[in-house]
């Protein structure tokens, strides 16, 4: 592509530093408004009733005795349960109704008073027993759905090529998003016209569902979110029953409505990340060549919705064949969960890695780089394993198993990783500047708590030759203009390039009204260090702020929007973990992790660094920590709560070292979903490598990791 | 949460008498840190609430050579007193390891002695269990993975007091007060198994207010005390244990083992006890003790982990008693 103007600059001045968030402040001080903090005059508050059963036929819905309840204002169903096509509920918290009252109190009161008369039907929540077929018929057309088969190769010719051939069972289990900040909505109604603050990771597809889903134009619709405390999926393709039911219950009482679910509602109806198990067998031969790999896989992505995962992950084997099962159980059904299919697909292949390195005594590095794909820009594994190994002290590790005495068994392990985090348009963005210096730099994406505005600001200000603070970024209301969903690792490279092109082009403008007063032609001037001035003679200009006095009263204006070339996609990582496992109590603790990880063009360091951060932590709770756990007899949820649900604390979390691998050539990469991928499996051989157990199943639980010793002790 | 009234009275009989002999009926609160997440879970839906932080004491007063502590004593507190720890190290060793800094800022000594079971069947109102006057335990053919492996049935919980245990190993007596005023219950005849009374989890009367904790002069012991978590931050132990040695000359002369989250009470463990008497402390000692803790170990379908855990906590609290480095 030819050079342009809007080229990322070849030597920032803030692009890629360490910018603090511009909103931190904000947010420690309790000024940043969640969709929690929204109230509105006259608001009433609502509360779901839903399912306590997994799998029921609602006979009746009497709202009447919630209506008499105190400072009931309005009770709604979701849907016509006379209907018998459309009468039964599938999972546990299944949407039924909805009740507004005057205090959140009331309407938790008056939500239980509604009188629900189900029969329960019989339920399958076990994938084994729906498999088995010993689970009784659920899902029309059948609770177990083939996949499309995939084939390449000669499967038989490559296991006669194998030395050694490794077989296994792997298993992730379902886990759920936990956002912090629960689903939720305020809904207010004008007429025919609705305001909805809603805890979402896109506004513009949030403002398209209410009104499709309400009858009324999009134009009648604006959305708003400000801050939200956590969108890891679950929030990006849609409103939800209860952003819905928020908006009904508001046009139905003629007040403003708040609707927040609570902690159980989020782990039963917000959706998850499927459960995902595999039979594999691979073959390897002597110079550690993968010549097959036969994987059946299945998993349950709850009532009706699919469970899918890459497999193998990345590594390359030119003979080999995958079935996948849908298994449609009566649980929550899946929503995207930050890298789907990723996490799943990593650890079933990684473990397995391992296992056949072993066989033919190479080192796990060694053996990784024999079988991955050819070395390229988007596929640096190989120099990141290798750089990483030397900085982590692989050379140190020890062969499978920790021959120390003593309960203390410690390890290492490695995995890597890769996401796609692509940008595109339309993704507009509007820069003013004002004749008292002010910035304005106005989009309509959001910030899902990853720092968007600060990445705003920075890209704003290393155009304008100004410090972030000088920028007010303007973001989270489809007032601003349409934007993307934040999901799938887009956001970044989606409105970066919008931005930068707006800022230079307002910047243009102001040169053109500066220009005539130094008596210079525009082209000559640059914007740097807080003055516009002549390329080379910072002397012949003028302050930023006397520049913007030759504007007048007329601000400047200028749009963008994406440009090809400014952002692309495909990113690589490798993760490297050290583990302490305590053999007689089966605790595994984590000690310290190192990432490797590129994305394109870093814009904002500190928060590219904190993605990474979080990432490492919820793969750390997904490698040992978070399970969902259903009752096998009634299939109801035994732990919707932060106290059984386990999540790691401060004292869980180890130290983690973030080497950004800067690609600046490549523009921008998004980079939420990379760094979440690799941690779990990296964990898990690392406590192979120091029990010389292979946990092929998680999390790892102490009943596990200790099970695991006992059977390979027998 | 049910709507509900709430009493202050100014002093011990004051409360008593506010409350009632009905169960759940009129409860006294502490720093509500059980009670009032039940209630926001309708676990536990009480008409009345008798605050009890300012009726009862919450200070430690010297006697007889031992300490009495007031039941209104924050856990924080007591993690911190120097006479505890200076008399009774492994109650301060358990206090410090309960919930996080927020839970023990306002959990008391009473509140943590009394709670209720963290049986995740009782604590979904799904579940309507022996626990909430139902007629079964739903964990012997459901999910038992935290659930008890000696002395329980018909139900299986675990108790969750951190401090019971201990306080049990300490030789402690509560001061109970009543409609016909005081009792002193000790330790070991205060915490019930579901065989004797399937309901509740101790004598304590609905009518009645644990006021005091009275600790004996602790007398020449050595004390340790293990506890196995799965998170190192905020989490219920998988099995823990409190062990007090008294020594004549290089040998044990007498012992106390009290594990915690392995049985339906704070659990004594004479077998543990008698191996110890006579032996010296070491790495093949402390073990066969805890073999021998766990001889009655009665595991379920999937707590069979738990015996592992609890002889590795019984094992590391005696050769910690013994002065020995543990991992």
């Amino acid at each position: 592509m030819a050079n342009s103007e809007f080229d990322w600059p070849a030597k920032p001045s803030l692009v890629g530093t360490r910018v603090n968030r511009v909103d931190g402040p904000d947010k420690v001080t309790g000024r940043a408004k969640y969709t929690f903090d929204i109230n509105r005059p006259g608001m009433l508050y609502a509360r779901m009733v839903r399912s306590p059963y997994p799998h029921a036929r609602v006979v009746s819905v009497d709202l009447a005795p919630a209506l008499r309840m105190p400072g009931v204002k309005t009770a709604l169903l979701v849907r016509d349960f006379a209907n018998s096509k459309n009468n039964r509920v599938m999972f546990q918290g299944d949407e039924i109704a909805a009740v507004a009252a005057d205090t959140e109190e009331h309407a938790m009161d008056a939500a239980r008073a509604v009188k629900v008369e189900y029969e329960v039907l019989p339920h399958v929540t076990i994938v084994e027993r729906a498999l088995d077929g010993t689970a009784p018929a659920v899902f029309n057309g059948g609770n177990v759905r083939d996949a499309r088969p995939a084939q390449a190769g000669d499967l038989t010719a490559g296991f006669a090529a194998a030395a050694k051939v490794v077989e296994g069972t792997y298993s992730t289990q379902v886990i759920t998003h936990t956002c912090m900040e629960s689903h939720g909505t305020v809904c207010e109604w004008s007429g025919d016209r609705l305001t909805a603050w809603i805890s979402t990771q896109g506004v513009s597809g949030a403002r398209e569902n209410f009104a499709s889903a309400l009858g009324i134009p999009q134009a009648n619709v604006r959305v708003l979110c400000q801050y939200m405390g956590g969108g890891f999926g679950s929030k990006a393709l849609s409103v939800g029953a209860e952003g819905l039911m928020c908006a009904k219950l508001a046009k139905a009482a003629n007040a403003p409505v708040k609707l927040m679910l609570d902690r159980k509602e989020e782990h039963l109806a917000t959706g998850n990340r499927p459960s995902a198990e595999s039979k594999i067998k691979a073959g390897v031969s002597a110079d550690g060549t993968i010549t097959a790999f036969e994987a059946e896989s299945w998993g349950t992505g709850g009532a009706g919705a699919t469970s899918d995962f890459p497999l193998p992950y990345l590594y390359q084997s030119k003979n080999r064949s995958r079935t996948h099962k849908n298994v449609f159980t009566n649980t929550g059904q899946q929503r995207p969960m930050r890298a789907p299919g990723h996490p799943q697909g990593s650890f079933h292949t990684e473990i397995i890695m391992d296992e056949l390195a072993d066989q033919v005594n190479m080192d796990p590095i060694q053996f990784r780089i024999k079988n991955l794909p050819p070395e390229a820009p988007n596929a640096m594994w190989r120099s990141y394993l290798l750089e990483g190994a030397a900085e982590f002290g692989w050379s140190k590790r020890h062969a499978t198993g920790d021959k120390t005495p003593g309960p203390i068994k410690t390890g290492m392990g490695v995995s890597i990783n890769t996401w796609g985090g692509g940008g595109r348009g339309p993704s507009p963005a509007h820069c003013e500047i004002t004749s008292d210096g002010g910035v304005i730099m106005r989009l309509g994406t959001q910030d899902i708590g990853t720092g968007t505005r600060t990445l705003v600001a920075t890209i704003t200000a290393d155009a304008l030759g100004l410090r972030a603070s000088q920028v007010r970024p303007e973001i989270g209301d489809t007032a601003f203009g349409v934007s993307a969903l934040s999901g799938g690792s887009t956001t970044a490279a989606s409105i970066s390039p919008g931005i930068r092109v707006a800022a230079v082009k307002a910047l243009d403008a102001l040169k053109e009204k500066v220009a005539p007063a130094l008596g210079v032609p525009a082209a000559s001037l640059i914007a740097s260090g807080g003055r516009i001035h002549v390329e080379n003679e910072p002397g012949k200009g003028m302050s930023w702020a006397d520049a913007c006095k030759q504007i007048g009263p007329q601000p400047i204006t200028a749009d963008g929007d994406w440009r090809a070339g400014m952002s692309s996609s495909t990113t690589s990582g490798a993760q490297f973990a050290e583990v302490a496992v305590d053999i007689e109590t089966g605790i595994v603790k984590v000690k310290r992790i190192l990432v490797l990880q590129d994305c394109g063009l870093v814009v904002s360091r500190l928060t590219a660094e904190s993605q990474v951060y979080g990432g490492v932590i919820g793969s750390l709770n997904f490698a040992l920590f978070e399970d969902r756990i259903l009752d096998r007899n009634t299939g109801q949820m035994l732990n919707p709560n932060m106290e059984w649900y386990l999540l790691a604390g401060m004292s869980d979390i180890p130290r983690i070292d973030v080497r950004l691998k800067d690609q600046p050539e490549r523009g921008v990469i998004g980079l939420g979903e990379p760094p979440t991928v690799a941690t779990a499996a990296a964990i898990a051989l690392a406590v192979r490598n120091a029990t010389g157990v292979t946990m092929r199943s998680l999390p790892l639980t102490p009943a596990k990791v200790l099970g695991a010793m006992r059977q390979t002790r027998a | 949460m049910k709507a509900f009234a709430y009493i202050n009275p100014a002093n011990e009989k004051e409360a008593v008498a506010a409350l009632s002999p009905q169960v759940e009926q009129s409860m006294p609160l502490g720093g509500g840190q059980d009670l009032l997440a039940r209630m926001k879970d309708y676990v536990t839906q009480p008409e009345r609430l008798v605050n009890v932080k300012t009726a009862l004491e919450s200070t430690v007063t010297p006697v007889g050579g031992g300490l009495r502590i007031g039941a209104a004593m924050k856990m924080a507190d007591v993690a911190e007193h120097p006479e505890i720890l200076r008399m009774y190290p492994a109650i301060s060793a358990a206090a410090i390891e309960v919930g996080t800094p927020q839970i023990r800022n306002q959990a008391t000594v009473g509140g943590n002695l009394n709670q209720r079971p963290r049986c995740w069947y009782y604590r979904n109102e799904e579940f309507v269990c022996f626990k909430k006057g139902g007629d079964r335990c739903f964990s012997p053919q459901g999910e038992n993975q935290f659930h008890a492996i000696l002395g329980a049935g018909p139900s299986f919980i675990v108790h969750p007091s951190s401090l019971a245990v201990p306080m049990l190993a300490y030789g402690a007596t509560f001061r109970l007060a009543g409609p016909k005023g005081e009792r002193l219950v000790p330790a070991a005849n205060y915490f019930t198994l579901p065989r004797q009374s399937l309901r509740m989890e101790n004598v304590l009367a609905p009518d009645e207010l644990l006021t005091h904790v009275i600790l004996p002069a602790p007398g020449n012991v050595k004390s340790g005390h293990y506890e196995v978590r799965y998170k190192a931050s905020h989490d219920w132990p998988i099995a823990f244990a409190t062990v007090l040695i008294a020594m004549n000359g290089s040998v044990v002369k007498e012992a106390k083992v009290v594990m915690g989250a392995v049985a339906p009470v704070p659990w004594r463990s004479a077998e543990a006890e008698q191996a110890l008497v006579g032996k010296s402390i070491t790495e093949a000692t402390a073990a066969a003790a805890a073999e021998a803790a766990m001889k009655n170990a009665r595991p379920l379908s999937q707590n069979g982990y738990k015996v592992d855990v609890a002889k590795t906590a019984v094992k590391r609290a005696i050769l910690r008693a013994a002065g020995i480095q543990t991992a």
